[in-house]
């Protein structure tokens, strides 16, 4: 054991580039919601792409080393300190056994990333070390860090601290967003007035906003009238229960949009509109709530451009750290 | 001194609906002291006051939103 | 387009993944569809495809853009779809198996009276609505339907494991009921639930809005693998699956429930092949056949 938690932070999970493959049996790909961040961290501390990290929602855990490391916390601008002394952001720092990490209040986006040296060694399930609460699969326990758990350290080739992401290459989290998705789906089924009143409203993310979807407020769209087909239920935003992608964005009852994210509910029965291109799924992923946000619509060429423009900076990342 | 809210959500004053605030302008207040719960992602986070006095002000009226480091209670220093 | 009846609609979501929809309404023959085509699709081993998830009337591909081009892969699902054309030809290599449920039990009736306010009738069970709503004069009326005839496991999904069921009966037949009038938050593992024309095994604890008939003892879904029907995967389900209820009684559940907890219980299967067409033909008849196999196993 190399790091006990004292508290855990509100939803502390372990995460990784994720679980593809078993999507088909409800499984979804889980894995770190920012991923450029995610890989910032690893980058940091000299670990491989793949290393499981920790990832904090709104709040940080307090975790106590049992042994030295290198750390680094990349994502939301949430201020670690180690004994009590500030530490930077997108910066690897090194820490002695005893020491303990807290973190000041979030600052800035929704989800900080915490990697050490070595990588968090949970046991890997179905491929991945990535933590699926809903089937309680991955990570510790297939939950969220509690008060009292020891997480095992792999081995670190021994990565120096003082690496640091350029100023450039650092995520920022605005108060207000514009996600880029590509209409679709069913987007049929709206009225015109609908669709346009999806892509015109500013949307506020709520306090629903999980691992699971991202739910937002600030308009009531209209459906097209229909006779509803055998299956589908009585409510013009119902479906008979279709594939949902990651990152497609339901409307039950016409109403507060969900998006759905990394630990997605595979399927349902709610009229989907779009989704939000690869390339901002991060960015959903540091939405707190209360901020704003502009559903931009593009189209395939426009998400594959934007996709390119993200593997340009992972990339830029990469030489930049290494 | 301030009280600030850890965590964005939905700030409210009392335990449920139908209950007294845990604090009003004049209750003495310890590190301790329960004085409101932030909610988010359905989960009722309690707000601790992390300082010894009395309440001065509530800054956030009852089921607004707040973020992360945001004010929400001032307190007189005892 | 891939063969007779409507033309397939498709849909990209996002740059990652296609959507491609048979029909609007629920139907075996649109779901045989999805289930000939998908498994094609996974035999061809399409590079750059990471999973592909076949649902009632409808399927998804997620992809790799970086690997595939999305309108290459758009090609070849139709092209895919075109060979298999409307997969009454298909048989489908797959499972059937005999599942215990306790109806009526007291879990779920316990969580349907903390959830009063969201159900059409709160001084009912789930069970008893769902009888009445289906004309029948007695709770034992409505088991006998539920149970006499087998269901197909038309998708796996929500959350790990849960099987979407639907009964292999002519449409006039199909028990349908109501959704809750709004979510629980809670319903106990391994419920079996129905809602519209569909019945679900729930594989977790957790929100549902589907009504809850009965319970079963037997575990679907086991991220621990300690259970003998896991070893060597989490999930007990995969589309097309047969499922055959056997209704049993407390004493029954209870028996099953220790065989469970020592890990020795396993669920009664045998592999089965389901051709549409003959299905189609003599729906009881063929079910017959079906869970004919049942007994020899």
């Amino acid at each position: 054991m190399a790091l006990s938690v004292l508290k855990p932070g509100l939803a502390t999970t372990v995460q990784d580039t994720g679980r593809p493959g078993y999507y088909n049996v409800g499984i979804p790909p889980s894995g770190s919601l920012d991923q450029y961040s995610s890989l910032a961290a690893n980058l940091l501390v000299g670990n491989a792409e793949d290393a499981a990290v920790l990832e904090c929602t709104y709040m940080g855990p307090e975790l106590r080393f049992d042994r030295p490391a290198t750390v680094a916390v990349t994502g939301a601008d949430l201020p670690p300190r180690l004994g009590g002394e500030p530490r930077p952001v997108w910066e690897s720092f090194a820490v002695e056994m005893g020491d303990v990490l807290s973190f000041d209040f979030l600052r800035s986006g929704a989800r900080a990333y915490i990697a050490v040296s070595g990588g968090f060694d949970v046991p890997v399930m179905l491929g991945s070390r990535s933590t699926y609460a809903l089937g309680a699969l991955g990570g510790v326990g297939g939950r969220a860090l509690a008060a009292g758990d020891e997480l095992p350290i792999g081995d670190a080739d021994g990565a120096a601290p003082g690496r640091s992401v350029p100023a450039a290459l650092r995520s920022t989290h605005p108060k207000h967003r514009e996600i880029r998705v590509m209409m679709g789906l069913y987007d049929h089924r709206l009225t015109d007035g609908g669709r346009r009143a999806f892509l015109d409203a500013e949307w506020r993310l709520t306090t629903l906003a999980d691992r699971t979807g991202f739910r937002y407020r600030g308009a009531a769209l209209e459906f097209r009238e229909r006779v509803a087909p055998f299956g589908a239920g009585s409510d013009p935003s119902n479906i008979v229960d279709a594939p949902y992608p990651i990152g497609s964005i339901q409307i039950p009852g016409g109403v507060e949009p969900i998006v759905l994210h990394r630990d997605a509910v595979s399927g349902g029965g709610y009229v989907m509109v779009g989704t939000v291109i690869s390339a901002d799924m991060d960015d959903v992923g540091q939405s707190a709530p209360n901020i704003t946000t502009r559903f931009v619509e593009v189209d395939l060429d426009g998400a594959l451009r934007a996709r390119r423009e993200r593997a340009d900076r992972l990339e830029a990342l990469r030489e930049a750290v290494r | 001194m301030d009280i600030r809210s850890p965590l964005p959500g939905v700030f409210y004053r009392r335990p449920s609906p139908e209950s007294d605030p845990f604090v009003e302008p004049g209750s003495p207040v310890g590190p301790d002291t329960v004085v409101a719960l932030v909610e988010v992602m359905k989960q009722f986070f309690e707000v601790q006051a992390g300082t010894s006095g009395t309440i001065a002000t509530v800054a956030v009226a009852d089921a607004d939103m707040v973020d992360a480091g945001q004010i929400l209670f001032t307190v007189h220093q005892s | 387009m891939s063969g007779p009846g409507r033309p397939a609609r498709r849909s990209f979501g996002g740059d990652d993944h296609i959507f491609v929809e048979f029909d609007e309404e629920m139907n075996l023959p649109a779901n045989f569809r999805v289930m000939a085509v998908t498994a094609t699709l996974a035999e061809r081993r399409i590079d750059g495809v990471i999973d592909i998830c076949p649902a009632n009337v409808s399927y998804q591909v997620r992809f790799d853009p970086d690997r595939v081009a999305p309108r290459d892969l758009v090609a070849e699902l139709e092209a895919t779809e075109a060979t298999v054309g409307d997969g009454t030809d298909f048989d489908l290599r797959t499972t059937i198996l005999e599942l215990p449920i306790l109806y009526g039990d007291p879990w779920t009736r316990e969580t349907g009276e903390r959830f009063r306010s969201h159900r059409q009738d709160p001084d009912a069970t789930d069970l008893e609505y769902a009888a009445r709503v289906n004309g029948f004069d007695s709770v034992a009326g409505f088991v006998a339907a539920h149970s006499n005839s087998p269901w197909f496991a038309s998708m796996v999904g929500f959350v790990a494991g849960l099987p979407f069921l639907f009964q292999m009966v002519p449409r006039e037949r199909q028990l349908e009921v109501p959704k809750y009038l709004s979510p629980r938050t809670d319903t106990p593992k391994l419920t079996i639930g129905h809602g519209g024309c569909f019945g679900s095994i729930y594989s977790v604890r957790g929100a549902g809005g589907y009504q809850m008939l009965g319970i079963t003892p037997a575990p679907i879904y086991d991220p621990t693998q300690t259970h003998p029907d896991f070893a060597d995967s989490l999930v007990f389900f995969e589309p097309g699956f047969i499922v055959k209820y056997e209704p049993i009684d407390r004493e029954t559940y209870d028996e099953l429930t220790a065989q469970v907890e020592a890990r020795r219980y396993r669920i009664r299967q045998a592999p089965v092949e389901f051709s549409l067409g003959r299905f189609l033909a003599d729906p009881d008849g063929y079910n017959r056949g079906l869970t004919e196999v049942l007994r020899g196993s």
